[in-house]
């Protein structure tokens, strides 16, 4: 035999063994192959859900109003727990908790009872060398898993406005439960394999990520602390049941500040209620009367010295009697019965129409849940007394936004615009310019009309009712309103529950803020002169400053200084 | 010299084994490194959230110290500050006067107008 059949036999010999394995290797690989790899894939191969942090909330400046914050959470699986002792030594031993103290968590009825939130690092890493990570849950029925909190860093600030989430993070109420799928994103779902050891390695995405984009609101941080703030001390002051305010931007409609006192995360009281506005509403008959030429500046009515006999039995009264007065007098001594008066010229057709245009009894479309449409008779109801009644703001329930907004139309020039709170500019947009393209809804009433109107205003802040309001050097222009309220147990307006309120503009040269303030039950004094309009004018005084506004009226504001 | 045909297949043999192992080689190497690397990314993507836990903590913090209630509440208590009225405002474009009440700014307008040769109103 030569050489080269010696170490070919040599070799044949030598692989002789792998022949059977490379047979198996075939059966395997070629005849099971599609069989196995898919109970390979069932048992390793594993899909998840990433999902991301809920999308921060900024104001129209940009500065943080909520934010997602991670944490570890350390639970158990009821139905998987065994020997609770010995994972309550190791537990408790990983992370530092008395051993009692876990195993009463542990025995939670939930079903996934909770065993410590909040992990530090060196906890996790602890659970880790304990071997109750994920390796060890089937097992011992132990786990980590990250979570997320919904943390709002100026505490109680705009709570009303921003809402509240679940635990499972999803929205629940106010802009939180109306973005709740813009803030929350789209999860993204991922494949890995889970090695012998529990260890996981990630393979690929399998659907795309939709990172939640920050949402930027219109509110501003700093002039929403400042209502809530004068807000608080006047009803600490009044010892009043609550409070409200809103703050509009006259050129935008944008809602700049919601503040409400107490504050409820779940319900924002001003939309979801309504309120008798009182002489408020009066600015609505004279502007109606003024756009339809029915009445003059000039003409004057009879106020029949403070009690008027519209129906046998109906008798309408004045706080302060008056003789005649102009619709000017009529506004700046906040008469009910000039204004009856002038409500029966505008007519109920009218008066219903204009009130509607002004936004009452419809939806102002602002993008916050549970809003109210408010309360309004139907024109067939608008009989000689409910429109005397309705012409001076009783009979008809608003809600504080619906009242702010009519009167920033007045302010921005007679168009009713859809008031805003979500900003349409991306977030790192934020700054000084207006944040929203304004929506015109309609125009209300003349340009014309609602300079005069203005005027009339401006000299109840002058002359009339709402002398509390004035801030020496500016001009504003605002309405006083002080309405009883029902008994809802006798059905009877009450003697000694008031709502005082207080709406206007300021600077009126070129408005820049439209401030509503509604006191709920004051006690002691309840006139809206008395109660809200101070508010108004410490509110404002705080913007101006802030803003540096200049005075567009030097002369009064040299005359004030001492 | 050149070399025998069988010498040259034989060596093509070995060339061709050697290029075989070496795939093997490369094949399993790869393998090794990419569950190695899988298993470092896990590590990293733990360590990222452990990060972003302890960064959401901070930034918690830091935010609650800048909000508006905590930050009028040192100034107040702290400084000594007090709210700013629309009175204390002042036009820098419009008469200097009020502004000039600093010894310096006294001093720089009385050599002004001692310059100007002009007095005071």
């Amino acid at each position: 035999m030569d050489l080269h059949a010696r170490l070919a036999a040599v070799a044949g010999l030598c692989l002789l063994p792998l022949l059977p394995l490379g047979v198996r290797l075939t059966h395997l690989q070629v005849l099971q192959g599609s069989e196995l790899r898919s109970r390979v894939a069932g048992e390793v191969l594993r899909t998840t859900t990433e999902s991301f942090p809920r999308a921060e909330i900024r104001d129209r400046r940009g500065r943080l109003m909520a934010q997602s914050v991670p944490f570890w959470s350390c639970f158990a699986e009821r139905s998987r727990l065994r020997d609770r002792p010995a994972v309550a030594r190791e537990l408790g031993r990983a992370l530092g908790m008395p051993e009692d103290e876990v195993l009463r968590r542990l025995q939670d009825p939930a079903r996934f009872p909770v065993v410590k939130e909040d992990l530090k690092p060196e906890e996790l890493s602890a659970l880790s060398a304990a071997r109750l990570d994920d390796k060890r849950l089937m097992e011992y029925g132990v786990g980590v898993q990250l979570r997320y909190r919904r943390f709002y860093p100026n505490g109680d600030l705009a709570r009303g406005v921003l809402g509240l989430v679940g635990t499972d993070q999803d929205g629940l109420a106010g802009l939180e439960l109306t973005f709740a799928s813009r803030l929350k994103g789209q999860p993204r779902r991922l494949a890995y394999v889970r090695d012998g050891s529990g260890r996981s390695i990630y393979l690929d995405a399998q659907s795309p990520a939709e990172l939640p984009r920050p949402l930027r609101i219109t509110i501003d941080r700093d002039i929403q602390f400042h209502a809530e703030e004068v807000l608080r001390q006047t009803d600490r002051q009044f010892r009043a049941q609550g409070g409200m305010i809103v703050v509009l931007d006259p050129e935008t409609s944008e809602i700049l500040a919601m503040a409400a006192d107490p504050a409820d995360p779940l319900r924002n009281v001003m939309i979801q209620d309504t309120y008798e506005p009182g002489s408020t509403f009066k600015t609505v008959t004279a502007a109606a009367a003024l756009n339809e030429g029915l009445v003059k500046e000039s003409e004057t009515f009879f106020c029949e010295n403070g009690s008027y006999a519209i129906a046998p039995g109906v008798v309408i009264s004045d706080h302060e009697p008056a003789g005649t007065l102009t619709l000017q007098g009529i506004l700046e001594k906040s008469s009910n019965i000039g204004a009856a008066k002038v409500g029966e010229r505008v007519g109920a057709m009218r008066f219903y129409r204009y009130s509607r245009a002004f936004g009452f009894d419809i939806k102002t479309g602002v993008a916050l849940p549970g809003e109210t449409a408010g309360e309004m008779k139907p024109l067939t109801g608008l009989t000689r007394v409910v429109l005397a009644a309705s012409s001076y703001g009783y009979g008809i329930g608003v809600s504080a936004l619906q009242m702010a907004n009519a009167y920033n139309a007045l302010a921005g020039g007679g168009v009713l615009h859809e008031p805003a709170i979500a900003c349409d500019a991306p977030e790192d947009a934020a700054g000084e310019a207006p944040c929203r393209r304004p929506t015109a809804v309609r125009r209300v009433v003349s340009e014309a009309t609602a300079r005069t109107l203005s005027r009339m205003l401006e000299g109840v802040v002058e002359s009339g009712t709402g002398l509390t309001a004035r801030i020496p050097g500016y001009r504003i222009a605002g309405k006083t309103g002080t309405a009883r309220k029902l008994d809802r147990r006798t059905g009877k307006y009450s003697t000694t529950s008031y709502l005082a309120s207080f709406v206007g503009f300021l600077p009126l040269s070129r408005p820049r803020w439209t401030i509503l303030v509604v006191i709920d039950e004051p006690q002691g004094q309840y006139y809206g002169a008395q109660v809200a309009a101070p508010v108004f004018a410490a509110l404002g005084r705080r913007l101006l400053a802030m803003a540096g506004v200049p005075p567009d009226q030097p002369a009064a504001v040299a005359a004030s200084r001492p | 010299m050149r070399p025998q045909p069988a010498d040259a297949s034989q060596r093509r043999r070995v060339l061709l084994l050697a290029a075989g192992a070496f795939f093997l080689m490369a094949m399993v190497w790869q393998h090794v490194q990419a569950t190695r690397l899988g298993y470092r990314v896990e590590k990293v993507r733990q360590q990222i959230l452990a990060m972003r836990c302890a960064n959401g903590a901070l930034r918690m913090q830091l935010e609650s110290q800048l909000s508006p209630a905590n930050l009028s509440l040192q100034a107040r208590t702290h400084l000594g500050m007090s709210l700013a009225s629309p009175e204390s405002l002042r036009s820098l474009d419009g008469p200097a006067s009020a502004a000039r009440t600093g010894l310096l700014q006294r001093l720089i307008s009385r050599a002004r107008r001692a310059l100007s040769g002009t007095s005071p109103a």
